[in-house]
C-alpha cells in the first residue's frame, strides 16, 4: 500500500547520501587545493608580528630635527685650565671627575639624550681636531655611561683644554603631521575624485543601458528581445572581472595613473549599475505606464513620466551605495593600475616603510568608514 | 458609436479569454459589464483601447477599426477613449498634478512635455479637472499620500484630461468602501448625463448594476451570455451569470 | 533676518536655527568641504610619489574660491527666504567633477592616442591559449658564450639522435654565428629560440623584422643557417661578463587533435586554486562569523555594561577589518605563510568573518520577538525556544548572506594572487606584466566562466530563500 511512499523515499536518502559525499569530496579538494597548512600558520604567526606592529604605529607625527653638540671641556692635568661646567637639566654630559691626571681612566655618563640610539662619543683637541672615542648606545632612559683614558694627546695646550664632544639629533619645536600625513591625504583625495569621476561617468551610461537591459521596457518584438539579451549579456560580462583586472590593462593602454583605474572602475560599474537599475526598471508598477498608454501618449512619454518618476529615488540609492564600494575598490586599484592611495601603498609596502603604509591603511580605514556611514545615511533618507 | 464585433482573444500561453464577442454601445450609453472574476472583463475593456492586442475579430470606434489602426492613429483614438483602474495606476512618487496632467501627453507637444513644461492653460485644465472631483487642495501631494477614494478621484480627473468621448472604467471601486463606491459612480454617471461621455464600466455588485447602469452585457467564460437591462437581471439570470451556489452581495449603503 | 545674519557668519546656522537642520549641517558641510578641498589644491604636495599630482600646487586653483563664496551668499539669501536647492547642488557638483576630472588626471586623448597598444591587447584576445594542436615535438640545443671568456664552451651539442653545432662557442652581441644541425626530422619547418641566462625563452628574428626565424631541413635532416646573436641580458647585469645561454632548435608535428597547452594547464590550476580557496576561506569565514555575530548583536548584548562594552569592542574590530580590502590583508599574510593559495584563502577568510558577521549581527537584531515569546507561553524550554523560534527565523537569511558572500569570494580570489595569494590572479599579472594576451584571454574566459556559474546560481539560491 505505501510503496509508491518507500519508492520515493529510498532515492531521497540516496540523494541526500550522494549529496554529502559530493561536498565532502568538494572540501577534500577545496582544502588541497588552498593547500591549507594551519601549523605553518601558527608557527609563524610570529614573522607578521613587525609588520603588524608597523601598520598600528602609523607615521603620523613627526618633530624637526637639529643636530646639536653636546661638548664638556675637561682639563688634563687638573688645573691646566678652567673645568666646564655641567647644565642642571636638559641632555648633557656628565663626567665622574671634573679634571683628570694623565692615563688616568675615568667615566662619563649621557644623560636624558635620545632614548635606545647609537652614538659616538669624540674628543675635540685644542687643535680643533677629532680624536675619536668609544661607541655607545643609549637605553630606553636616554643614558649611557663609558670609560675614558686621558691619553697625552688630550693634554690642555696653551690654554685650551680638549672637550668630550657627542654629537645628537635633537628633535625641537612641538609635534607635527609628518610627512607620509601629506602624501597619504594627496593619495587618499585622489582616490576618492577617482571614486566619483568613475562613478559619475559610469551612471551617464548605465542609465541608458538599463533601459535596454530591462525586460518590461525593451523585450517587445524580435529586435527589441535582441537587444535586451545582447545588453544583458554584456553587463554580465564585464561584470564578471574585478576592476582591478580590467586596470592593470588600461595601464598598458593610457598609461600608470588614476585615470587607468578611474576607466577600469567605470567600466565595472556601468555593468553593476546596469544590472541593479535595470532590476529597478523591472521592478516599478506597470500600472502608470498602462495608464498613460491609454491616454494616448507616446513611448517616450510613457517612459518619462511613467517610468522616471518611479524609479529616480532606486537610482539615486544605488548610485550612491556604489559610489561608496567604488571608494573601497579604488583604495587597491592603484595597487597594480597606478593611482591614488593603493598606488602610494604599494610603494610603500615594496620598500618596506611599513610605518607610512600604516597610514595608508587608517586613512583607507577613516574615509571608508566615513563613506559607509555617509551613504547609509543619504540611503535612509531616500527610502 | 462602439461597435465590438466577433471578437476572439487567446493569451500567449493558450488561455482563451474571450470568445466571439458581439456587442454594441451608443453614445450616452452607461454600459455595465459583469461578469465573474477571471470571465475576462478587463480582458475585453483593454482591447476596446488596445491595450491588449485582440486575437481576431473587428472593434469599431465611430467606424474606424481601432484593431487595424496604425500606431500614430491608433495614439488618436487613444486620447479620445479615457481609462480609469481598478488600482488606479497613479505614478505614486509623482505629485497629484503631475499625474493629472500626464492625461494630456496625448496632446501635448511632445518636446515640451518631455522637459516637464506645461502650457499655463494645461495647468489651469487639470486644476480645474481636479476641482471637479473635489481634491483641487491636493495638487501638490504626491499621489500616495492620498486615501484610495482621493487616487481614484485622480484617476479619472487624469481621465477628464483627456475630454474623452468615451471612459473606459475596470472596476473603478473594487477597492474603495461602500460609501466611497458610490461617490466615485456618481462621478462618472455626472459625466455621463451632463457632459454625454459613453462610460463602459465593469462592475461586482449588483446592487450597483442596477442603480448605474442602462444597460448591461454579461460575460461568462468569455462569452456574452447576456446582454439587456439591469432590470432584466433576476434571480434566474443572476445564478445563469454567477453560478448555481452565488448568493447576491450588495454593496449596501446609500441607495436611496 | 536674523537667520541671514546668522549664516552669514556661518553657513547653515540661520537654516539650522529655523528648524531646517538638514539644510544648514549640508550646507555647512559642503562650503567646509569646498574650502578644504581649495586649500588642498594651491598647496604644492610634499615631493615624494604625489609629486605627480600636476594640478597641485597651482595657484590657478584660487579661482575656485568663486564657487563657495556664491554657495555662501545663496546660503544667507536662503536663510531669509527658503529657495530651491538646485543651483547650489549644480555648483557644488560642477566644483567637485572639474576638480576630480583634473586629479585623475583623465586624458582622453591617451586613449586615442594608443590605440595601437590597445590593439597588442586585443588581438591575442582572439586567440586564446588554452588548447594547442597537438602535435610531437624534436627538440636540440647547444651551448654557448656571450660575450667570450679566455676558455668558450665547444660550441657543439650532441643529444640523442640530434646533434648541433656553431661556426664558434662564443661571440659578442650583434655577431653572426652560422648553426649547422643533424638528425632532425627530415623536410619540415624548424624554429630558432633563444635562452637567456636567467631562463627566459624568446624565438629568434630577422634582424630588423619582427618574423620568427625559421629554416627548413632537407631530406636527410640536416639544417644550416646563420643567425645574430641576441641581446638577451635584462637591465642591470653587466653586459660585459661571460654568461653560459643557449640555443634550441624546435620542431613540431601536428598529429591531429588537441591538447591542453602549457599556459592552459596554468589556467586549470589557477582557476581550480580560485575556487577552492573561495570554498575554503567562505567555510571558515562562517564557522567563525557565527559566534562573533552575537557578540556583535545589540539586542543580545545590551544585558549590562560589560557586555554592552564586548558589543563595542566587536564592532569595531569587525568594522575596521571590513573597511581593509581583502588584497591588502593579503599582503600580510603572504608575509606570515609565505606565497600561495593559503596566504589569499586566510585574508579572504578574515575579511569574510568580518563581513559576514556583521551581516548576521542585523539578522539576529532583526528577530521577531513574537514567535519566540508563542513559543514560550507553550512552556517550551529554552533550547526549544531557540530551535523552534530563533533558528527557523535566522537561518534562511544566514544562508542567503553566506552564499551572496562565497559569491564575492569568488570574484576575490580571482585577484587575491595580484600581491601573491594564489589563484588564477597570480598566474594572470605575471602574464600581464609578460604581455602573454592570450594567456591573459584563457584566464579571463575561465573567470568569466566560473564567475557567471557562481552568479547565476547564488542568485537562484538566494531567490528561493529569501
Ligand atoms: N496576461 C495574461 N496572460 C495569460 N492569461 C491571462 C492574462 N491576463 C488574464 N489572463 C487570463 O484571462 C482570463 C480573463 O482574465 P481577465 O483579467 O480579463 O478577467 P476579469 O473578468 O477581469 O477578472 P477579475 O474580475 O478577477 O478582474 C483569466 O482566465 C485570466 O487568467
Ligand atoms: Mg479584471
Amino acid at each position: 500500500m505505501n510503496s509508491p511512499a518507500r519508492g520515493a523515499k529510498l532515492p531521497r536518502a540516496l540523494r541526500t547520501i550522494l549529496i554529502v559525499i559530493g561536498v565532502l569530496v568538494a572540501y577534500v579538494i577545496a582544502y588541497r587545493g588552498s593547500e591549507v597548512d594551519f601549523p605553518r600558520l601558527i608557527g609563524s604567526l610570529g614573522k607578521g608580528g613587525p609588520l603588524m606592529q608597523d601598520f598600528l604605529t602609523p607615521d603620523l607625527v613627526t618633530r624637526e630635527i637639529q643636530p646639536v653638540t653636546l661638548q664638556l671641556a675637561l682639563p688634563v692635568p687638573c688645573g691646566s685650565a678652567p673645568e666646564g661646567e655641567v647644565p642642571a637639566s636638559g641632555p648633557r654630559l656628565v663626567p665622574g671627575v671634573p679634571c683628570a691626571e694623565l692615563r688616568d681612566k675615568f667615566t662619563v655618563e649621557g644623560i636624558d639624550l635620545a632614548p635606545n640610539t647609537e652614538l659616538q662619543l669624540r674628543w675635540r683637541l685644542p687643535s680643533d681636531q677629532y680624536f675619536p672615542g668609544p661607541f655607545i648606545s643609549t637605553d630606553a632612559d636616554g643614558h649611557f655611561s663609558a670609560e675614558f683614558e686621558a691619553r697625552p694627546i688630550v693634554a690642555t695646550k696653551d690654554g685650551v683644554p680638549s672637550k668630550i664632544e657627542v654629537e645628537l639629533l635633537v628633535p625641537v619645536g612641538g609635534p607635527k603631521p609628518s610627512a607620509a600625513v601629506f602624501e597619504v591625504l594627496d593619495a587618499i583625495i585622489v582616490t576618492i575624485f577617482m571614486a566619483l569621476v568613475s562613478t559619475t561617468a559610469a551612471v551617464v551610461v548605465a542609465v541608458p543601458l538599463s533601459f535596454l537591459a530591462a525586460r518590461n521596457i525593451t523585450r517587445r518584438g524580435r529586435a527589441g528581445t535582441a537587444i535586451y539579451y545582447i545588453t544583458r549579456t554584456t553587463l554580465s560580462v564585464f561584470r564578471s572581472y574585478e576592476p582591478i583586472i580590467l586596470a592593470t590593462l588600461f595601464a598598458f593602454w593610457v598609461g600608470f595613473g588614476p585615470f587607468a583605474g578611474a576607466i577600469a572602475l567605470a567600466i565595472v560599474t556601468v555593468a553593476s549599475l546596469g544590472k541593479l537599475y535595470s532590476e529597478a526598471v523591472e521592478n516599478i508598477d506597470p500600472g502608470p505606464m498602462e495608464a498613460l498608454t491609454a491616454t494616448g501618449a507616446n513611448r517616450l512619454q510613457v517612459v518619462l513620466y511613467g517610468v522616471v518618476p518611479q524609479i529616480v529615488p532606486d537610482f539615486l540609492s544605488f548610485t550612491i551605495y556604489h559610489w561608496d564600494i567604488n571608494v573601497r575598490i579604488s583604495t587597491i586599484i592603484g595597487y597594480v593600475g597606478g593611482g591614488g592611495i593603493g598606488y602610494y601603498l604599494a610603494q610603500m609596502i615594496n620598500t618596506s616603510q611599513n610605518n607610512k603604509a600604516g597610514t595608508a591603511i587608517w586613512a583607507i580605514v577613516v574615509v571608508v568608514w566615513a563613506m559607509d556611514f555617509l551613504s547609509a545615511e543619504v540611503r535612509k533618507r531616500l527610502a | 458609436m462602439l461597435e465590438v464585433q466577433h471578437l476572439h482573444k487567446v493569451y500567449p500561453n493558450g488561455t482563451v479569454a474571450l470568445t466571439d464577442v458581439n456587442f454594441t454601445v451608443n453614445d450616452g450609453e452607461f454600459l455595465v459589464i459583469i461578469g465573474l472574476s477571471g470571465s475576462g472583463k478587463s480582458t475585453l475593456l483593454r482591447c476596446i483601447n488596445r491595450l491588449i492586442d485582440p486575437t481576431a475579430g473587428k472593434i469599431l470606434w465611430d467606424g474606424v477599426d481601432v484593431t487595424t489602426a496604425p500606431a500614430g492613429e491608433l495614439r488618436r483614438i487613444r486620447r479620445q477613449i479615457g481609462m480609469v483602474f481598478q488600482q488606479f495606476n497613479l505614478v505614486k512618487r509623482s505629485s497629484v498634478l503631475t499625474n493629472v496632467l500626464a492625461g494630456r501627453l496625448g496632446y501635448a507637444n511632445p518636446y515640451l512635455s518631455l522637459l516637464g513644461i506645461w502650457p499655463p492653460a494645461e495647468r489651469e485644465r487639470a486644476q480645474r479637472a481636479l476641482t471637479r472631483v473635489g481634491i483641487a487642495d491636493k495638487a501638490a501631494s504626491r499621489a500616495d499620500a492620498l486615501s484610495g477614494g482621493q487616487q481614484q478621484r485622480v484617476g479619472i480627473a487624469r481621465a477628464l484630461m483627456q475630454e474623452p468621448k468615451l471612459i473606459l472604467a475596470d472596476e473603478p471601486v473594487a477597492s474603495l468602501d461602500p460609501v466611497l463606491a458610490h461617490s466615485i459612480l456618481q462621478y462618472l454617471e455626472q459625466l455621463n448625463r451632463e457632459e454625454k461621455i459613453t462610460v463602459i464600466c465593469s462592475l461586482h455588485f449588483l446592487d450597483l448594476v442596477h442603480r448605474y447602469a442602462t444597460r448591461v452585457v454579461a460575460l461568462k467564460d468569455g462569452q456574452v451570455v447576456f446582454t439587456g437591462l439591469p432590470q432584466e437581471i433576476d434571480r434566474a439570470r443572476f445564478k445563469e451569470i454567477y453560478g448555481e451556489e452565488a448568493i447576491e452581495v450588495r454593496a449596501g449603503m446609500a441607495e436611496s | 533676518m536674523l537667520n541671514a545674519l546668522a549664516s552669514l557668519f556661518l553657513p547653515g546656522l540661520g537654516q539650522f536655527l529655523a528648524g531646517r537642520r538638514t539644510r544648514g549641517l549640508a550646507l555647512f558641510g559642503v562650503i567646509a568641504v569646498m574650502l578644504g578641498l581649495i586649500i588642498w589644491a594651491v598647496t604644492p604636495a610634499v615631493g615624494g610619489a604625489e609629486a605627480d599630482i600636476t594640478f597641485k600646487g597651482n595657484p590657478a586653483n584660487w579661482r575656485w574660491l568663486i564657487v563657495p563664496t556664491l554657495l555662501w551668499l545663496w546660503n544667507i539669501w536662503d536663510a531669509a527666504s527658503p529657495r530651491p536647492v538646485l543651483i547650489p547642488v549644480i555648483a557644488a557638483l560642477i566644483m567637485f567633477y572639474v576638480m576630480g576630472w583634473q586629479a585623475t588626471e583623465i586624458d582622453l586623448e591617451a586613449l586615442a592616442k594608443n590605440f595601437d597598444r590597445a590593439l597588442i591587447i586585443l588581438r591575442p584576445m582572439f586567440r586564446p591559449d588554452f588548447l594547442q594542436p597537438k602535435a610531437d615535438r624534436l627538440e636540440a640545443w647547444v651551448e654557448l658564450e656571450v660575450p667570450c671568456s679566455p676558455t668558450p664552451p665547444a660550441g657543439a651539442n650532441t643529444l640523442v639522435g640530434t646533434s648541433l653545432s656553431l661556426s664558434a662557442g662564443c661571440a659578442s652581441v650583434g655577431e653572426t654565428l652560422t648553426l649547422t644541425a643533424g638528425g632532425l626530422w627530415p623536410d619540415s619547418d624548424a624554429e630558432l629560440v633563444w635562452q637567456s641566462p636567467i631562463g627566459d625563452f624568446f624565438a629568434l628574428r630577422e634582424p630588423g623584422t619582427t618574423q620568427p626565424v625559421i629554416t627548413r631541413t632537407d631530406s636527410t635532416g640536416r639544417l644550416a643557417t646563420r643567425f645574430v646573436v641576441p641581446k638577451a641580458i635584462p637591465p642591470g647585469i653587466d653586459p660585459n661578463l661571460p654568461q653560459n645561454q643557449r640555443l634550441y632548435v624546435r620542431q613540431s608535428k601536428v598529429t591531429g587533435g588537441y591538447e591542453l597547452s602549457t599556459n592552459g594547464f596554468f589556467v586549470l590550476k589557477g582557476i581550480y586554486e580560485t575556487i577552492a580557496l573561495a570554498l575554503m576561506a567562505t567555510t571558515l569565514g562562517t564557522l567563525f562569523a557565527i559566534p562573533i555575530s552575537f557578540l556583535a548583536a545589540r539586542n543580545l548584548m545590551s544585558a549590562n555594561a560589560l557586555t554592552l562594552g564586548m558589543y563595542v569592542v566587536v564592532r569595531t574590530l569587525l568594522n575596521i577589518v571590513r573597511s581593509i580590502e581583502s588584497l591588502i590583508i593579503a599582503i600580510v599574510f603572504v608575509v606570515i605563510v609565505g606565497l600561495g593559495p593559503f596566504a589569499g584563502m586566510l585574508a579572504l577568510a578574515l575579511h569574510t568573518i568580518a563581513a559576514l558577521a556583521k551581516l548576521y549581527s542585523e539578522v539576529i537584531e532583526g528577530i521577531d520577538p513574537g514567535p519566540i515569546e508563542a513559543i514560550r507561553a507553550t512552556g517550551a524550554t529554552w533550547l526549544q525556544v531557540a530551535r523552534y523560534g530563533v533558528v527557523p527565523q535566522i537561518v534562511p537569511p544566514f544562508t542567503a548572506f553566506t552564499i551572496y558572500r562565497w559569491d564575492i569570494n569568488v570574484r576575490a580570489s580571482t585577484i587575491i594572487g595580484f600581491v601573491g595569494g594564489g589563484g588564477i590572479g597570480f598566474f594572470l599579472v605575471q602574464w600581464i606584466n609578460l604581455g602573454d594576451f592570450r594567456a591573459v584571454s584563457a584566464s579571463f574566459i575561465a573567470i568569466l566562466v566560473v564567475v557567471m556559474a557562481m552568479d547565476v546560481f547564488s542568485a537562484r539560491v538566494r531567490e528561493r530563500l529569501i
